[in-house]
């Protein structure tokens, strides 16, 4: 048998020296497990679909200096900007609320440092999620959100993850964020690049959820078409947690978004939502994975794609109910629109479970737009191309009106708007 | 229901009832396999020269072949060298030229299985072709068939009668280097079912096949072939049974059926292979690649199976739909108990316009069995206007066992339309205190409640296998209510 | 016929049963009325068999059996019948599958040959009649999409075939138009029979204008509190529970 391509070794070679020791020390573990990692090929279950659109050339091996352009992220509220994978200070409203903290990484103690390089990664699938694992070996800064018992933020916390690809090259931007007991916070993240030259994202996001927390995490995935994006999100959540998660991808090269959820304590729940779009020939892979470990959760997921043009979109939703988790509920549905024969839609909906009293469904659809609905709004006067855009935006609307920031939902319509635009031009 | 574990014991305890060895002198290969052993195959077969050069060919792919890995199920290694490839009752003469030369003992074992190879019994209307280890050994109703036109033998014979049909159409649907198990069939395959259905003919009755394992550490790699010509309709059906031995035994079969314009062709299956003992250990490895075209405009393929026996199984009935209008339709139970493991599903893969597919499949998972849905539904650029509409249902029983459902589904054609859910449920406290306030006992409550849950699949057995196939769950159930 | 004393029973830990005594004979019809979460419901889930609750305490007997000592089935097969207050739907089972398999239960304990297919067709297309079920409703499956009021009849229909020693009829009124309360309330009437005894609990005395008892008992916190004749109920209907010193949770809330 022939053996399957490995990372080129030159992806293990970090920048950024100036992370407290256990960091570096972490970084550099993790970096001896990944020498001669086979890399995803169509053989690779978790990645079937979208292997063929990863392109790890040697020069995306580079770090990406630090510093360069701003994109115009309009974003009220507490504002951090994460450029090429570093803090940047000079640009970032910090918030000044009593019971949070957030930390670069550079400035941690070495013993905060410790503690956290022992939570790096716990909240990770390391199996299902390898290339995340690269993360760990690169990452150069992060920030540390620290949230105290029953401190609950007033206005969402934003994330701006900026690439500036004025040279070949890949940033690996980190967050952890500790949610205490009873506390509570919208983090938002957005993702955002300048520049022409090719680059990959790869990007880790871990929330651990104390008893009670209610944390809503929302992820904007809007980088250029020069940018390949792998991102993971890890999510721990104890006793009657809430956890609500809102993505909203655009098409690319290669974008992924693997998100994990393990429901650990009773009581515990989530709801993830999420709405792809892609055109043109882009690819989107969103593979969610959520964990029923104890009994009396309950998880529920909605996501829709619409695939245009020759793109690709792809969703496997996992849900995995642990022997003795009983009375969990789960539900998961995904739907899709595929809005052109040259596209291609995949969706894996799984169920593994090992409960019997639980009560667990899923389902999938994938379509066109539905016929009698059309000629409807047509035979009101309605222009085809008009009715066709109103009921592709139906098709997504719900989801989007449930983001709970309006900067977002106002910047995703926008940019939905310009999709179906190029979507339906010649319609 | 705690207070039923003492009935639950006492019903674990019962026997598979299809256990019994038959004492009956055969000749049996020394295992192992390599190109001297198939070579001695074909010549024992009398194969022309061509089936000895696909099966050589078809054995040099399989050496450089991998083990599939990917299923939800585990297993120890198999030593394929072990094996034999070859058993067949001992014969005075060469071959049987009628019932009444089959050796009374086979009769006798076939008779206690509740298939009667005698042309006048009860299952008259139904015609049979009973395969033994590595050989048919009888064929019922042949004449009334021949005379319809409708070829029906076992497939050494058609090697041998009807060569050019069995060339052009023998690995037509599962070539030999399709899978690794597919591989070992074409390389090794002993004996199986022929059918031959021509132009316009509605076959006249139910065919069928009953296959029995009999000798020890024998594998049994048949392999059928099933072709309706334009405009023709035949119904299918197979049984398998296989004495309770400790060690594990490979069965690896191949299914081939091919359907022209219009042609319709039902395939019934009802699985019992042995399980294995309650401590799992034992039972039949059954790995099995079944698969048909729908090459014709308007043609149906459909596969309804109850899959209640077998240690092991990875098995996905499938469906080609190639021709425009075509219709593939997939209805299963599979049912497991104790330490049984299934990996089953389907794949319906659209290449025609205006296909469509319905896929039924209901999961019932005991003991600490695991039980996995895997399916395909695909739509190739070409598939206009095909639609599949996908219910996958999972019964769980007791708190030890896993059913699992992992769905695929892949589309590349706008105008196709795919529907997929699933759900998960266990026989509710509420049901149960229903049926027992009416008087019903506990045993009796669950196995009406699965039938119940299986019913929509039931419904597509022809009917004598309906009734069988319920009795069958009933048994298969004994013991899992606790 | 039937005879608790003392009964005390508890679902999760809680106590709802806190002494309950009562006797009623072959031929009788009881009503028991009280507040919601009187313990009404639970009662009849206790005298079933329903291993949700727990007696902890006293004892019933039918026909000087041990009733408690018996299994959900054996009770039945003896002779208790429920007529649930929500009947549970058992997709795939034709009612009429379900129902032979009972009738031939309730058969071969009393020794009797099991019914064959035609033989059971048309004694329960008979019985369909009777409380105006369309003999369609048999070939479904049990209480699969039946509205709520069919499954009230349908509950009727099976005590007819069953033809129990001790009928228990939960709420049996609840979500019937008068129509349908009508129906029901004759299929009820059919089974009074001298060797027969009714048991009804119900929260309103609209069904007992219907259904007339015997005997009424007020049940409150666990106990019964008062009993009485007919004039009871309708001294119920017209004043409430509060002149008993309770509290109708319902109508408080309201």
């Amino acid at each position: 048998m022939k053996s399957a391509p490995t990372l080129s070794s030159a992806f293990l070679k970090p920048a950024g020296e100036s992370l407290p020791q256990p960091l570096l020390a972490l970084r550099k573990e993790r970096g001896k497990a990944l020498v001669d990692m086979p890399l995803p090929t169509r053989k690779t279950e978790n990645w079937k679909y979208s292997s063929r659109h990863l392109k790890l050339s040697d020069e995306l091996a580079n770090s990406l200096p630090a510093g360069g352009a701003t994109t115009d992220a309009a974003a009220g509220g507490y504002r951090i900007v994460i450029r090429n994978g570093v803090v940047d200070a000079s640009t970032s409203v910090l918030p000044q609320v009593e019971g949070l903290s957030v930390q670069r990484f550079a400035d941690l103690t070495d013993e905060d440092a410790a503690e956290l390089a022992r939570s790096l990664d716990s909240t990770l699938d390391t199996r299902a999620t390898q290339m995340a694992r690269l993360n760990s070996a690169r990452f150069e800064d992060g920030l540390l959100i620290r949230l105290k018992p029953d401190t609950v933020v007033d206005q969402p916390l934003f994330v701006i993850h900026e690439v500036t690809a004025t040279a070949a090259g890949s940033a690996f931007p980190r967050i952890y964020v500790d949610a205490g007991r009873h506390s509570g916070m919208t983090l938002v993240e957005e993702f955002l690049s300048s520049g022409d030259e090719s680059a990959m994202v790869d990007a880790v996001t871990e929330f651990t959820l104390a008893d009670g927390a209610r944390i809503t995490g929302v992820r904007l995935v809007a980088e250029g078409q020069n940018i390949q994006h792998i991102g993971a999100t890890g999510v721990r959540q104890l006793r009657s947690s809430r956890f609500e998660s809102h993505c909203v991808g655009f098409g690319g090269p290669l974008r992924r978004h693997d998100l994990r959820v393990r429901l650990e304590g009773e009581g515990a729940e989530c709801k993830l939502n999420g709405v792809v779009v892609t055109q043109d020939k882009q690819h989107y892979d969103n593979h969610t994975c959520i964990d029923h470990m104890v009994p009396n959760c309950n998880s529920e997921e909605t996501y829709r794609n619409i695939a245009a043009d020759e793109s690709h979109a792809v969703f496997n939703g996992r849900i995995h109910i642990h022997k003795d988790a009983q009375k969990s509920n789960a539900n998961m549905n995904n739907k899709n629109l595929l809005l052109s024969t040259g596209a291609e839609i995949d969706t894996k909906p799984e169920l593994e479970i090992y409960a019997d009293d639980v009560k667990c469904a899923h389902g999938a659809t994938i379509g066109q737009l539905d016929d009698t609905s059309l000629f409807y709004l047509v035979s009101r006067g309605i222009a085809r191309r008009e009715a066709s855009v109103l009921l592709t935006m139906a098709f997504i609307n719900e989801l989007v009106a449930q983001i709970p920031v309006e900067q977002v939902r106002n910047s995703a319509n926008e940019r939905l708007n310009q999709f179906f635009d190029d979507a339906f031009r010649e319609a | 229901m705690a207070t039923t574990d003492k009935e639950v014991k006492e019903l674990i305890k019962r026997e598979y009832e299809h256990g019994f060895v038959t004492e009956i002198e055969a000749d049996t290969f020394e295992p192992g396999l390599n190109e001297d052993v198939i070579r001695r195959l074909s010549a024992i077969k009398q194969e022309p020269e061509f089936m000895l050069e696909w099966r050589l060919k078809a054995y040099r792919r399989w050496l450089e072949m991998e083990e599939p890995d990917w299923a939800h199920v585990g297993y120890p290694k198999i030593d394929y060298n072990s094996i034999s490839y070859y058993s067949a009752p001992k014969r005075k003469e060469d071959m049987p030229q009628s019932l009444d030369e089959v050796d009374p003992e086979l009769l006798k074992t076939y008779e206690k299985l509740g298939i009667p190879l005698h042309e006048r019994e009860k299952l008259a209307g139904v015609a049979v072709d009973a395969v033994f280890d590595s050989v048919s050994v009888a064929t019922t109703f042949k004449e009334p068939l021949a005379k319809a036109g409708v070829i029906f033998c076992s497939i050494s014979e058609a090697v041998r009668d009807y060569p050019e049909l069995v060339q052009k159409y023998l690995g037509s649907v599962v070539p030999a280097g399709d899978n690794f198990f597919a591989g070992l069939n074409a390389a090794a395959f002993s004996d199986g079912t022929f059918v031959y259905v021509p132009k316009g003919v509605r076959c006249p009755m139910e065919l069928s096949t009953y296959f029995r394992i009999n000798a020890a550490n024998t594998g049994q790699f048949e392999r059928t072939l099933i072709i309706a010509d334009e405009g023709s309709y035949v119904s299918y059906l197979e049984g398998c049974t296989a004495p309770m031995r400790d060690e594990n035994q490979l069965h690896a079969a191949v299914v081939e059926l091919v359907a022209m314009d219009d042609a319709q062709i039902k395939y019934s299956t009802v699985q019992n292979w042995y399980p294995g003992d309650e401590e799992g250990k034992g039972g039949i490895f059954n790995f099995v690649t079944k698969r048909g075209t729908c090459l014709g405009r308007n043609s149906k393929i459909s596969w309804t199976q109850v899959e209640t026996g077998s240690a092991v199984t990875w098995k996905y009935p499938s469906c080609i739909l190639r021709g425009d209008n075509s219709v593939g339709e997939f209805y299963s139970v599979a049912l497991t108990n104790n330490y049984q493991q299934a990996d089953t599903g389907t794949k319906m893969i659209h290449l025609g316009k205006n296909t469509s597919s319905t896929i039924i499949s209901k999961g019932i998972s005991a003991g600490r069995s695991s039980n996995a849905y895997r399916g395909l539904v695909k739509f190739q650029p070409g598939a206009e206007g095909a639609r599949n509409f996908t219910q996958c249902d999972s019964l769980l029983i007791g708190d030890q066992c896993g059913a699992h459902t992992f769905p695929y589904i892949e589309s590349r054609n706008k105008s196709a339309i795919v529907e997929h859910e699933a759900t998960t449920s266990k026989v509710s406290d509420e049901q149960m205190f229903l049926c027992r306030q009416r008087g019903i006992d506990p045993e009796q409550a669950v196995s009406m409640i699965v039938n119940g849950f299986c019913k929509e699949v039931f419904k597509e057995l022809p009917m004598e296998f309906a009734v069988e196939a319920g009795k069958l769950l009933e048994v298969s159930l004994e013991g899992s209510v606790g | 016929m039937l005879s608790i004393k003392n009964l005390h029973a508890s679902v999760e830990g809680k106590e709802i049963l806190k002494g309950i005594n009562l006797e009623i004979k072959a031929g009788e019809v009881h009503a028991i009325m009280g507040p919601n979460g009187s313990g009404k419901s639970t009662l009849s889930q206790v005298l079933a068999g329903n291993e949700a609750f727990e007696v902890t305490e006293g004892e019933v007997t039918l026909n000087g059996q041990n009733l408690l000592e018996l299994e959900t089935e054996d009770r039945a097969l003896e002779g208790i019948f429920l007529a649930f207050q929500y009947p549970v739907e058992i997709p795939g089972v034709s009612n009429l599958q379900f129902l032979r398999t009972a009738v031939n239960a309730a058969r071969q304990h009393q020794g009797q040959a099991e019914m064959n297919a035609a033989e059971f067709m048309k004694l329960a297309k008979e019985v369909s009649k009777q409380v105006d079920l369309d003999p369609a409703f048999l070939k479904r499956g049990v209480n699969e999409g039946f509205s709520g009021g069919e499954k009230k009849r349908n509950e009727i229909m099976q005590a007819l075939l069953l033809q129990p020693k001790l009928a228990i009829l939960d709420e049996t009124d609840s979500g019937l138009d008068i129509d349908a309360l009508k129906v029901v309330s004759d299929g009820v009437n059919a089974l009074r029979a001298e060797d027969r005894a009714i048991l009804m609990v119900t929260h309103y005395q609209r069904l007992l204008d219907y259904i007339v008892p015997d005997y009424v008992h007020v049940l409150a916190g666990g106990r019964i509190i008062k009993s009485g004749g007919r004039e009871l109920a309708l001294e119920l209907e017209e004043r409430g529970y509060g002149w008993l010193g309770i509290k109708d949770e319902e109508a408080a809330a309201n």
